[in-house]
């Protein structure tokens, strides 16, 4: 009962916007895509992006790109370990940690988890992560946020972000979706 | 022929006639099979499911296949068994290949409800009770996966009337496991529900088939419960060389992100057995990884192999290899493409990748075909008649691929054979513009050999099972008459 309400209540954010934020603005100001800054893996590249601090309240950065064909087609995102595994968080460091239970969310119409992380970065300097994975059909769409400030802070830039038009339209087309 | 199918046939004929570079390769009910040194000797529908791995046992003085399926299809969740003419979930057929001119159906046991990898009971291994240390001398032993969920033991003594002896359930997954018959030890894939990975290996003592004795829970640092950070990529398979050897070669990944690794048995079942960093990476004697762009479905070792060009050296003459096989997962080319390695683990700590085998695309247009192209898994069976001589790979809808592989740094096709397509062939779809585009075409899956020199090939698109032999230069490289 409680994580459905927590997904309701992330859902209906993502959909809303952050009503009391006060750093009112369009769902995407402040944000502007950057190259992205990781060396060629399994994947390819997908798109990066920075937020100014006066925008977000702290620079963060986020990553998202499609992974086809890397989700069990009927399961989806099944749980906490699955997020830990896909979410692109080792493209940043080898060493992170959960800082609580994940939860259900909604993005741009598909369903999976979000779950926050204490990332420790190579130079061994503390960082925030929030790290979300949701699937259409047999494949995933991944993205992480990554700053200095308050996991809530980093999410909530995140999902905003995330949940404009022109983001959700991205995303729906990368996974296939229409 | 109605006028529909008139209207439809001559649509065809058109835009076969106007796309000839597209089409002039796809497949077509009714057109013969594609071989080169391969030919057919007997097929059987297996019940129109989609199938996973063959295993050919021979018990007594009959062979028998037992063919492992993935879960039903979109379209037909339960095929019909016409032998109960009940609808069944995928499971298990069991067929009499003594005669492989005429296979005959025996039974199918049906497997966990589910579609595609979500249900069946895909893998498959067969030990004779009198080789088992403390097995029944008059059972025959089938260990097969149910679904995700559980492995089981049946007794499959009478094939046709086969007998669960137990299960081990409670799993979040299941894959490619291997049984050692000589000593019962069993490298079960599963997903253990604590661990962070959907699939890791379980230990397990099956000498007495009835009583399973857990003896430990094996992966990568970082899989293990509790642990934080990166989780390495999934464990595919293991395959043991026995006491005698005293290595098992674990398969990490499927068609990304690699890993060979090479353990000392005798220190995995007999070392520190507690889930830590430090005792998962106690047996371990090295790994290999691979580039991000490939898995390792199989791990098949050849140990001890003369290599010919290196006769007259002074050291080196024999050389352990490894063949590695990835598995392709995307229809038409989506990904990059999956194929064999061959690894020379001769000095164990220093493994390298020494040659490579891909199908030629150009050959037969393969990523316009429609489904997977690449390759998917190597027969497994150690017996004389093919070890360390040839090894036949599954590339889905290039079929199976016969390579000579006396000399692994340049392994050489010598034949195929791509079975026809059937009325109850699937289609194979990907998304174009939002909207699926499906095509239809053999998907040969997995492939395994027995003694007397047959290749048993499945099809994942529902096909069935074809029984195959060598014919011209091919059977003088394995040396047969």
């Amino acid at each position: 009962m409680h994580k459905a309400l927590t997904a309701f209540a992330v859902a209906i954010f993502t959909l809303s916007g952050a009503a009391g934020d006060q750093h009112a603005r369009s769902d995407s100001e402040g944000w502007r895509e950057i190259a992205w800054p990781f060396p060629r893996d399994a994947w390819p590249a997908g798109r990066a992006f920075r937020c100014a601090e006066e925008a977000c309240g702290g620079e963060i950065e986020l990553y998202v790109r499609p992974k086809i064909g890397f989700c069990n087609c009927d399961s989806g995102v099944a749980d906490d370990d699955e997020v830990d595994r896909v979410a692109d968080l080792d493209l940043m460091s080898e060493r992170f940690a959960p800082l609580e239970p994940g939860q259900v969310i909604r993005i741009a119409g598909m369903r999976g988890r979000l779950r926050a992380y204490d990332l420790r970065m190579s130079d061994g300097s503390p960082h925030t992560a929030i790290g979300i994975a949701v699937s259409h059909r047999c494949d995933l769409l991944v993205a992480v946020a990554q700053g200095k400030g308050s996991a809530g802070g980093v999410q909530r830039a995140a999902l905003e972000f995330l949940g404009s038009k022109e983001m959700t339209g991205w995303m729906v087309s990368a996974v296939g979706g229409s | 022929m109605n006028r529909y199918v008139k209207s439809a046939t001559s649509l065809s004929i058109f835009f076969i006639a106007c796309s000839p570079s597209a089409y002039a390769q796809s497949q077509a009910i009714g057109a013969p099979p594609e071989a080169s040194n391969m030919k057919l000797v007997g097929m059987n529908d297996l019940q129109a499911r989609s199938a996973y791995q063959p295993t050919i046992h021979h018990q007594g003085d009959r062979w028998i296949a037992y063919i492992g399926h993935h879960g039903g299809s979109d379209d037909i969740p339960d095929p019909m068994n016409p032998l109960t003419e009940k609808a069944e979930p995928n499971g298990t057929s069991i067929v009499d290949v003594t005669d492989p001119a005429h296979p005959k159906y025996l039974r199918h046991i049906p497997g966990q409800e589910g579609k595609y990898e979500s249900g069946g009971a895909q893998m498959v291994r067969v030990c004779d009770g009198k080789a088992l240390p403390k097995g029944d001398r008059n059972a025959v032993y089938m260990l097969r996966t149910f679904g995700s969920e559980a492995h089981e033991i049946w007794n499959v003594a009478d094939p046709a009337n086969p007998v669960l002896v137990t299960r081990i359930g409670g799993l979040k997954d299941t894959h490619k496991s291997w049984w050692e018959c000589d000593t019962g030890i069993a490298f079960l894939v599963s997903g253990a529900p604590d661990w962070r990975t959907r699939r890791m290996t379980q230990v397990y003592d099956l000498s007495d088939p009835a009583h399973p004795v857990k003896i430990r829970d094996f992966g990568l640092p970082g899989q293990e419960p509790g642990a934080t950070g990166a989780v390495p990529t999934e464990v595919h398979g293991p395959i043991s060389t026995g006491p005698q050897g005293n290595r098992v070669f674990f398969g990490y990944g499927t068609d990304k992100g690699g890993v060979l690794q090479i353990v000392d048995r005798d220190k995995l079942i007999n070392g520190p057995k507690e889930p830590t960093p430090e005792n998962l990476r106690f047996p371990e004697i090295a790994r290999m990884p691979m580039s991000a762009f490939n898995g390792a479905h199989t791990t098949f070792p050849m140990l001890k192999m003369p290599i010919a060009e290196f006769a007259h050296d002074k050291d080196g003459q024999t050389r352990d290899i490894v063949m590695i096989v990835d598995e392709a997962i995307l229809n038409e080319c989506n990904e990059p493409r999956q194929m064999v390695w061959f690894a020379d683990v001769t000095v164990e700590n220093r493994p390298m990748m020494i040659s490579s085998y891909t199908v030629p695309e150009s050959s037969g247009s393969f990523c316009e075909r429609g489904g997977r192209f690449g390759s998917h898994s190597s027969n497994e069976s150690m017996a004389p008649v093919f070890y360390k001589k040839m090894a036949f790979i599954a590339f889905f809808n290039a079929g199976v691929r016969a390579l000579d592989i006396r000399d692994p740094y340049h392994p050489t096709e010598v034949g195929y054979f791509i079975p026809s397509i059937t009325a109850a062939t699937d289609k194979r779809c990907v998304t174009v513009e939002g909207k699926d585009r499906c095509k239809v075409a053999i998907q040969t899956n997995n492939v395994e050999t027995d003694e007397r020199g047959y290749i048993y090939i499945v099809d994942r698109a529902n096909t069935g099972l074809h029984i195959l032999e060598l014919t011209g230069p091919a059977r003088a490289v394995a040396g047969l008459p």
